[in-house]
């Protein structure tokens, strides 16, 4: 091994710790009790493993008024984000198909201007969507925050997917249209097996963007409804005399799980859907 | 009786006219080809006879049915794609079967057909296979596999050689004719590559700027081009186009010309009249090289030509030879045993019997 070899490991080591410290910290302070944070300093370690904040953060934590911890709020977010994701990786798959192998008269014009949903802010469109949501009479409601998410995802799933099928060949539907195959038999028989990578990246993306989203979830869900967003931010803000560092730390690790699972788990599907078709093999 | 018609067909884009009217017919069994260079409208043409663009004028007839709105489906046609457009999820088995689930065969009879088509075109090892583990030649067989499991009333091929290196091309040349010729199948053919076009097909269709130049069996639009452009366009190397001018003397119509400070005056013993309207003005003559070659048994109606050479490119069978007549380069097919050399002179004998004139301006052929 060369000198430079080792420096350059050298290099990656030391920027991995740094990346890694706040997690660390993390980890290590959710498992002391509040006597040992207080005593000892921010990187000492636990005496004992300790998960009574663990504990207190799931089950009996307040977030407000009400002590139930952010179990129920964790199921809120599980069931606005299934949805929300699979519904707008769907239309977007669908999109991206009719917008390349079943061009219309304008489709690279509605292309164009779907793109434009890509670089508007949250904010801007906070007070129209909660009109909308009123007229529809879903202000409020778990269905009304899933169709946000959805709409807010579909110019991006789109173009995911676009770009994807732009490099499928169009002889492959041509083919298929030949054998006899409509529409809808030619995007299950032949297009989706064929978008595994890229139903990875629009999955993940979609996945960590609505998980993650604490401005919609604040904004258009109420009381027990709110995603668990919205409740690590009311269980850190409601203190009751003393600051449980440690239940903080729990629960702020607890909402980040389901994220950091997806990313482990299809990670390097991530990488390889996003380099699809930028070379062409 | 007709296997297909083409009556008129017209294709615009917006204001661009891609096909201006094109008329055609071929009989059942006949192996039809698309001849043309490269944006000439002839995919686009095939495009159409498949169902896969809308027709914007004129009308379609396969068999006796008028197909000009009908779906792809619904046309009972067949086709193999340039890329070949195998379905990669699907092993070499289910992408035969594919069309024929659709269409509701009956599994016996499914298994009846690949086993067949499979036996013809022998890809029966590869048959669970993904298109993937397939050699470019092995994919090229299953792509006219998947065609043929549909017999349908008519094949289209789209340029499907032109992906395989030229010893494969050559091999499956031949056996898409074999295949032809043993089942009697009537196939539109689609190339940019005027040697399959000679060896393949029964009539060609030479086509440029979306018009049919001339329709017409291999050999008649080898030895009868209509004008410069099939001339040039059809043989390789092609054809030699030389300017020269046109006497009338003494009731024959005589051209001179010029090589190696030499002068020759060639009378015409072909009956051509129109080219007495050239008379003292210039024509371009039109020689194929395998029609100067070397001094051999003096032919009736021949000229010789004592020519410098500028080139010479042995091919094997033969050598090519390139000279200068009248002040153009003018390749020559001789046999490889004749004496050349470059900057010598050589004696070349010119077979004026089958040479054609074309009007220089208008570049049409001279009758």
């Amino acid at each position: 091994m060369s000198i430079n070899r080792v420096l350059v490991y050298c290099l990656l080591g030391c920027a991995a710790l740094l990346y890694l410290m706040p997690l660390v910290v993390m980890v290590i302070t959710s498992l002391k009790d509040l006597d040992e944070i207080r005593s000892g300093t921010l990187l000492s370690m636990p005496q004992a493993l300790n998960f009574d904040a663990w504990d207190k953060a799931w089950g009996s934590a307040c977030t407000g008024v009400s002590c139930e911890g952010l179990k129920g709020y964790f199921w809120n977010s599980v069931l606005i984000v299934v949805p929300a994701v699979v519904i707008s990786t769907v239309i977007g798959a669908l999109n991206g198909y009719v917008l390349t192998k079943w061009k219309f008269r304008g489709s690279n014009l509605f292309f164009g201007m779907l793109l434009i949903g890509t670089m508007i802010p949250f904010q801007v469109i906070l007070l129209p969507m909660a009109r909308m949501l009123g007229f529809l009479g879903l202000a409020g409601t778990t269905s009304g925050l899933i169709m946000v998410h959805i709409i807010y995802g579909l110019a991006f799933t789109t173009l995911f997917f676009r770009n994807y099928y732009i490099s499928i060949p169009s002889e492959l539907v041509n083919a298929a249209r030949i054998d006899g195959a409509g529409f809808w038999l030619i995007f299950v028989r032949i297009i989706l097996p064929l978008s595994v990578p890229i139903l990875v990246v629009s999955v993940i993306w979609q996945f960590t963007q609505i998980w993650n989203d604490f401005l919609f979830g604040v904004v258009y869900s109420s009381g027990d409804a709110q995603p668990i967003t919205v409740a690590l931010n009311n269980l850190v803000n409601t203190s009751t005399g003393v600051k449980e560092y440690n239940v903080d730390m729990a629960a702020a690790i607890i909402a980040a799980l389901p994220t950091l699972f997806v990313y482990v788990v299809a990670g390097k599907y991530f990488v390889k859907g996003l380099t699809a078709g930028a070379v062409k093999g | 009786m007709h296997a297909l018609k083409i009556q008129n067909i017209e294709k615009t884009y917006g204001k661009v006219k891609v096909l201006k009217g094109i008329d055609l017919e071929i009989k059942p069994g006949q192996f039809l080809i698309l001849v043309g260079p490269s944006g000439c409208g002839k995919s686009t043409l095939l495009n159409m006879i498949a169902g896969l663009e809308p027709v914007s004028n004129g009308n379609i007839f396969i068999g006796d049915r008028d197909v000009t709105h009908l779906d792809p489906k619904d046309r009972d046609i067949a086709m193999v794609f340039q890329s070949y457009a195998l379905y990669p999820n699907m092993t070499v088995r289910q992408n035969i079967e594919f069309g024929l689930t659709i269409r509701k065969t009956e599994k016996s009879e499914q298994k009846k057909i690949v086993d067949k088509v499979s036996k013809l075109l022998q890809i029966e090892p590869l048959l669970d296979r993904k298109p993937k583990q397939l050699s470019g030649g092995q994919r090229q067989r299953v792509a006219m596999g998947r065609a043929l499991a549909r017999d349908p009333s008519i094949f289209l091929f789209d340029e499907p050689l032109s992906n395989l290196d030229a010893k494969l091309r050559v091999e499956m040349r031949g056996e898409i004719k074999e295949l032809h010729q043993r089942e009697g199948t009537t196939i539109v053919y689609v190339t940019h590559d005027q040697i399959e076009a000679m060896t393949l097909g029964d009539v060609i269709a030479v086509m440029k700027d979306g018009e049919i130049q001339q329709f017409g069996p291999p050999q008649e639009i080898y030895d009868n081009p209509r004008n410069q452009f099939i001339a040039s366009f059809m043989g390789s190397p092609s054809m030699n186009f030389i300017p020269c001018l046109v006497e009338k003397v003494n009731g024959t119509m005589q051209i001179t010309l010029e090589s190696g400070n030499q002068k020759v005056k060639v009378p015409i013993k072909q009956n051509i009249k129109g080219l007495e309207a050239y008379a003292e003005k210039s024509v371009i003559l039109g020689i194929r090289p395998e029609q100067i070659t070397q001094q051999g048994e003096e032919k009736p109606d021949s000229a010789m030509l004592n020519c410098d050479v500028e080139l010479i490119e042995p091919t094997g069978p033969d050598t090519l030879v390139t000279v200068r007549v009248n002040g153009v380069k003018t390749v020559c097919r001789v046999h490889p045993t004749a004496e050349s050399k470059v900057n010598k002179l050589m004696p070349l004998l010119m077979d004026i019997s089958k040479v054609v004139f074309f009007d220089p301006g208008t570049q049409e052929r001279i009758y």
